[in-house]
């Protein structure tokens, strides 16, 4: 042990002791940033009916419940080339990315206007199927710095292309047998 | 952010709470085995779940857990003289098996059966490697006794320690699941401590500061899967278990031992941290026990006859600003353990958790806590046993592993990720 020279400071919230429940009372109790603007999107249809049940539940007004459909034009890339994209491929300009998406309530919009506002974008996959959507929201949220979590309800492997679509651009994925855990998540992020 | 009265739910564990529930279904770790290390040994004093504690062997060797006070006029047994079968109360002579029964009340005529109608509470307690288990339910309903494997290899392959951690138990084992402090608050630790350093993981680490997390389900809890780059078309991945309610492991280094902790509620603002390194398949050298005695790796240094740190809150644990400005660690604070207790200790005894804002790596910690909370309204509404108590759900290793982009780590992991016994740590 290297001897290190220690003065205890004169108050007691000056120092480590302070970690009593006493002092607890004195931390500031103020706002420390604003309610998140949240895009929770399922990528099949299975994950649909769970996103669509998790948003009867109370959220801020500021959390959107949404369903991938289909992607849109992307730079580079011809319509047949759309069903499976390769966002790394020479020549696509990735940025160009979008989709259509679909609201709880049937309402269409597009993913680029989604992610505008957005700071965190949850995806919902329980299948394979998902793997399309999985790359181009994960790209479109990469490329705008928007925080992503994956959560993927399946049974064994049901869904390994929509966990390796998802892989490079989550920065965490879940992979879960149970459906509650998806307002757990969104409740834990503050959705 | 949670709930006050979920944070209430996972942090309470004394006799009667749903959590406390929890926990009494497991046999949990007690004390060293060094505590009480012959027949005869002097008692000690042990808090564990709110309650208190007396813990002895007779003259037979038998080890017992017995409720501290005497039923008589409610003074402390740890006065008490370790006589022959049992342990007499230093008062009026009042004497206890290690059951807790009392055999002889010495002012009652020998006749009488009265002492026989008095009874403490008792636990079992089990040496099982270096550690000596209890568990604290309902004996009707005792588990198998555990089967980790850092307890079951041979004793010069293992190494156990233990500390007073000064928080709820709850923040101490969620510093155990989250992977992402890992690259900040420990990063000094991988260059120069003795029981990690030359690792070739350790460069993967260094090179990325932002790795991303899978979180799976398992049997007995969760594995949490950290990756980073690697080499090209490669990620390098660092994977921790968590057996419920509170073991984990660390995901190993080259050749290092592997290690791993116990977090045990010692009542709801304080924890006993039990940690334990050891190897599949050799002997820990010398130098290797060494360096965990003098507090490297995940170790500690002591307050001399006591499990308190040296580096405490009373000392501000001994914070150095050199050595933070030099980059020797990253805090200041020395050591693994204290740079992870020191902080956790700093967020109060309980910490609010109405009031945290996670982030999306905080998964591994978000549904740890659901698993939990699921798991004690299971218990407390149909009787169902928690995932862990099952001695099978012990059989589990931390792993570190190099896999191409598209493979999935729990997949191709399984193996590594299982004991298996004489066969060595996958690492990296």
């Amino acid at each position: 042990m290297t001897a290190v020279e220690y003065y205890r400071p004169t108050l007691l919230s000056s120092c480590a002791l302070a970690a009593t429940a006493a002092e607890a009372r004195y931390r500031i109790d103020g706002p420390m940033m604003s309610t998140r603007a949240s895009r929770v999107i399922a990528l099949d249809e299975q994950a649909a009916g769970i996103v669509q049940r998790v948003s009867e539940l109370p959220w801020s007004p500021g959390a959107h419940f949404l369903t991938y459909e289909s992607p849109e034009s992307v730079a580079g890339l011809g319509d047949s080339d759309l069903d499976a994209p390769d966002l790394d491929a020479p020549g696509v300009d990735a940025s160009g990315v979008d989709a259509t998406l679909r609201a709880v309530g049937g309402s269409q919009s597009l993913l680029s206007d989604e992610l505008a506002e957005a700071d965190v974008a949850v995806m919902v996959a329980t299948a394979d199927s998902g793997a399309q959507g999985a790359s181009i929201i994960g790209n479109a949220c990469f490329m705008r710095g928007i925080m992503t979590a994956g959560l993927v309800i399946a049974e064994g492997g049901a869904a390994d292309e929509a966990v390796s679509a998802l892989r490079p651009h989550a920065a965490v994925l879940v992979v879960t047998r149970d459906e509650g855990d998806v307002p757990e998540m969104l409740t834990a992020l503050r959705a | 952010m949670l709930k006050q009265e979920i944070n209430d739910l996972l942090t309470q564990t004394g006799p009667g709470t749903p959590m406390g529930g929890l926990f009494r279904q497991y046999w949990i770790p007690a004390l060293l085995a060094d505590e009480l290390p012959e027949a005869g040994s002097p008692p000690v004093r042990v808090k564990l779940l709110s309650e208190r504690l007396i813990a002895f062997r007779d003259d037979d060797g038998q080890y017992g857990l017995i409720d501290e006070f005497c039923a008589h006029r409610g003074v402390s047994l740890w006065f008490g003289k370790n006589e022959g079968n049992g342990l007499r109360c230093a008062y009026h002579g009042w004497k206890y098996d290690v059951t807790g029964q009392c055999i002889e009340v010495p002012s009652e005529p020998e006749e009488h059966s009265f002492c026989q109608k008095v009874k403490l509470t008792g636990y079992p307690l089990v040496k099982v490697g270096d550690i000596l288990w209890t568990h604290m339910g309902d004996p009707n309903n005792r588990p198998a006794l555990p089967e980790w494997e850092f307890a079951r290899v041979p004793s010069e392959q293992t190494f156990s320690s233990k500390r007073w951690q000064e928080s709820n138990w709850m923040q101490a084992l969620e510093g155990g699941i989250d992977s992402s402090h890992v690259s900040w608050l420990h990063s000094g630790g991988l260059k120069s401590d003795p029981l990690f350093k030359g690792a070739k993981g350790n460069q993967y680490n260094m090179a990325d500061m932002k790795p991303f997390f899978e979180v799976v389900d398992a049997e007995g809890g969760l594995f949490i899967g950290a990756r980073r780059n690697a080499e090209e078309g490669h990620y390098y991945w660092r994977i921790t278990p968590w057996v419920m309610p509170s073991f984990t492991m660390v995901p190993p280094r080259g050749d290092h031992p592997m290690h791993g902790h116990f977090w045990v509620p010692i009542d709801d603002e304080n924890c006993w941290v039990f940690t334990f390194d050891y190897h599949p398949v050799r002997a820990l050298s010398e130098v290797e026990v060494q360096a965990m005695k003098d507090g490297f790796g995940v170790h500690n240094e002591y307050v001399p006859g006591t499990f308190r740190p040296l580096q405490n809150k009373d000392n501000d644990y001994l914070m150095d600003r050199e050595a933070q400005k030099r980059g020797d660690s990253f805090s200041g604070i020395k050591g693994i353990a204290m740079q992870d207790a020191s902080l956790q200790e700093s967020m109060g005894p309980i910490v609010d958790r109405t009031k945290e804002r996670l982030v999306s790596t905080d998964a591994g910690i978000i549904q740890a806590r659901r698993k939990l909370r699921k798991a004690v309204e299971a218990l407390r509404d149909q009787g169902e046993t928690p995932p862990g108590v099952d001695p099978a759900h012990h059989h589990v290793r931390s792993a570190a592993v190099v896999l191409p982009k598209d493979e999935a780590f729990i997949e191709s992991s399984r193996e590594a990720l299982a004991v298996a016994t004489g066969v060595r740590q996958t690492s990296v």
